[in-house]
């Protein structure tokens, strides 16, 4: 049995030697979700990265443990690795607009106002999209808007015709919104943090008085 | 938290491979990072570059899990209520900062599974100084402090480095490591300000620790064709025997304004030259202990093992459940 001087080791009568583990399967970890973070009321939603899980649901915990524990939050999208598309990564300076050569598939007969676009839309089979675009390599993606398409290819060259216009666009993520589970705006209070956590705050540590007192102590001290 | 990953790199004599690299693209590449953009996962990358990169983050993945098992043990025994939520606290944020770093270390094409395997296997190492043990209050107390420091000069120092994915990672991690430090900071100088007995318990840890402590960023680095090229590419981002240096010009003071004294009596800093001289760490010692013979080795290994293999069902009854059938690495 493994020896250890900690009382807590010792006690889980670990074995002292073991053969080496055969390699995991594959997704023994699970499959990676995206999540995307809104930091305050009204601010676009940005990536904040990937938690492994076993589904939407247990991503979303995950991600709320991971990303809102220790930061402001007032909002969370999390969505499968696989349901995202992207464009190519051009340099800080570019858009990657630029190299999307194809032309935007063009519907005929304009409808005069939005609902009834919005109808025809969902009548040709089209879905909402969300756009996230890359302004500078290292940073992280941020929602710019929604788009309605038949497919993520689709919705890269509405993207283009919506958001083209902005500068630099280094790298395009393109999601369709049913694949993008959403915290609702009546469980908002799941964002807010107790105040009783202060001790995990750098703040909340203030030795400096001690280390003073304790100086003043040793130099008025007989020893010293 | 981390440790330095340069102890374990690519040996010195090994080919950088970079005449097996197409040269324009290799050439793009270069000026990229000396343009001072980020790469990112989907870019061309040599091989040198990937491969040391996911040496890099791995090694300080698990460095983030197994350090956290010599802080966690002392939860349930840390002095007062307060202590106890901080030091879970603490924990929490370490193992979450391995999450961000699997994850990382994902993007360039090796997959967690593989990663943990490795770990398990001594296949890949994790900072050497969490084979020592921590025999009380005040060890934990060293290791929030002083380990956690340690390990800020290096990340720091790399989150200017060129990959995206381990940027936007560090980015996080350092916001979160320095509550760690102050925590840290505060538990030493409770003790070392407190009763005669706290006093001589936090000298002693620290006589225990400085030895690891000085070994932490590895040997000095040798001049060789790697080094000068990882520099280049911004994977290595400061050599060992700077951080070396830049840690004792901040933590020596603080240490001493205390009362403690640090047990090596040729600790000084050389005026003249402003660098910090001391007694040649043991590096044989060091080597010997990252290759399997510390006093600790085996026992945090076999703990992450039982953890891996006591959460095995609960993994396997999720995955028989899941719908994706195929792995994506992580995107960014």
């Amino acid at each position: 049995m493994l020896t250890s001087l900690d009382p807590r080791i010792a006690r889980l009568g670990l074995p002292d030697s073991q053969p080496t583990i055969e390699p995991k399967e594959a997704l023994d970890q699970f499959e990676t979700f995206e999540v995307f973070h809104q930091k305050k009321d009204g601010t676009a939603y940005a990536y904040v990265g990937p938690v492994h899980a076993p589904s939407a649901d247990v991503a979303f915990l995950f991600a709320k443990e991971q990303y809102s524990r220790r930061f402001p939050c007032t909002g969370m999208w999390v969505t499968p690795t696989r349901a995202i598309s992207l464009t190519r990564y051009v340099g800080d300076t570019e858009s990657v607009y630029d190299t999307l050569t194809e032309s935007l598939p063009t519907h005929a007969g304009a409808a005069p106002d939005e609902s009834m676009q919005q109808a025809e839309a969902y009548a040709r089979g089209e879905e909402d999209y969300a756009i996230f675009h890359l302004k500078k390599r290292g940073k992280a993606h941020v929602h710019v808007g929604m788009v309605r398409a038949a497919s993520p290819a689709e919705a890269l060259l509405q993207a283009k015709a919506a958001f083209g216009e902005q500068r630099p666009v280094v790298n395009v993520w393109v999601v369709r919104w049913a694949d993008v589970l959403t915290s609702d705006e009546e469980d908002r209070d799941i964002w807010s943090t107790t105040p009783e956590k202060k001790y995990r705050d750098a703040i909340a540590y203030k030795v400096q008085d001690r280390i003073d007192r304790f100086k003043q102590e040793q130099a008025a001290s007989p020893a010293n | 938290m981390y440790g330095s990953a340069s102890t374990h790199d690519i040996p010195a004599n090994a080919s950088t491979g970079l005449e097996n690299e197409d040269p324009q693209l290799l050439a793009a590449f270069e000026a990229r990072i000396a343009r001072g953009e980020k790469i990112e996962p989907d870019d061309y990358m040599p091989a040198l570059y990937r491969k040391q990169l996911i040496r890099m983050i791995e090694q300080h993945a698990h460095s983030e899990i197994i350090g956290s098992l010599p802080e966690g043990t002392w939860i349930t025994r840390a002095p007062g209520f307060r202590r106890k939520m901080a030091q879970m606290a603490k924990v929490q944020d370490e193992v979450g900062h391995a999450q961000l770093l699997y994850s990382a270390a994902e993007t360039l094409g090796k997959t967690r599974e593989d990663m943990i395997t490795d770990l398990i296997n001594g296949k890949s190492k994790y900072s050497n100084v969490f084979n020592y043990p921590t025999p009380t209050w005040a060890d934990s107390n060293v290791i929030s402090w002083l380990i956690d420091a340690g390990a800020i000069v290096n990340q720091m120092a790399n989150a200017k480095g060129s990959y995206g994915p381990y940027c936007r990672a560090l980015e996080r991690i350092c916001a979160e490591e320095s509550f760690h430090l102050k925590y840290g900071h505060d538990a030493v100088v409770h003790m070392a300000t407190g009763t005669p007995t706290q006093r001589r318990m936090m000298q002693e840890a620290l006589n225990r620790w400085w030895p690891p402590i000085m070994t932490f960023f590895g040997p000095a680095d040798k001049a060789s064709q790697h080094t000068e090229i990882l520099m280049r590419w911004k994977v290595k981002m400061a050599s060992n025997d700077d951080c070396r240096q830049q840690f004792l010009d901040m933590y020596v003071p603080k240490i001493l304004e205390i009362g403690l004294t640090i047990p090596d009596p040729n600790l000084r800093k050389n005026e003249e030259t402003g660098r910090w001289e001391y007694t040649e760490p043991d590096w044989e010692e060091l080597k010997r202990v990252i290759n399997g013979d510390g006093p600790c080795n085996k026992e945090r290994l076999a703990v992450r093992r039982a953890a891996e293999d006591n959460g095995a069902w609960v993994r396997r009854a999720l995955k028989a459940k899941q719908q994706a059938p195929k792995y994506v690495r992580p995107l960014a």
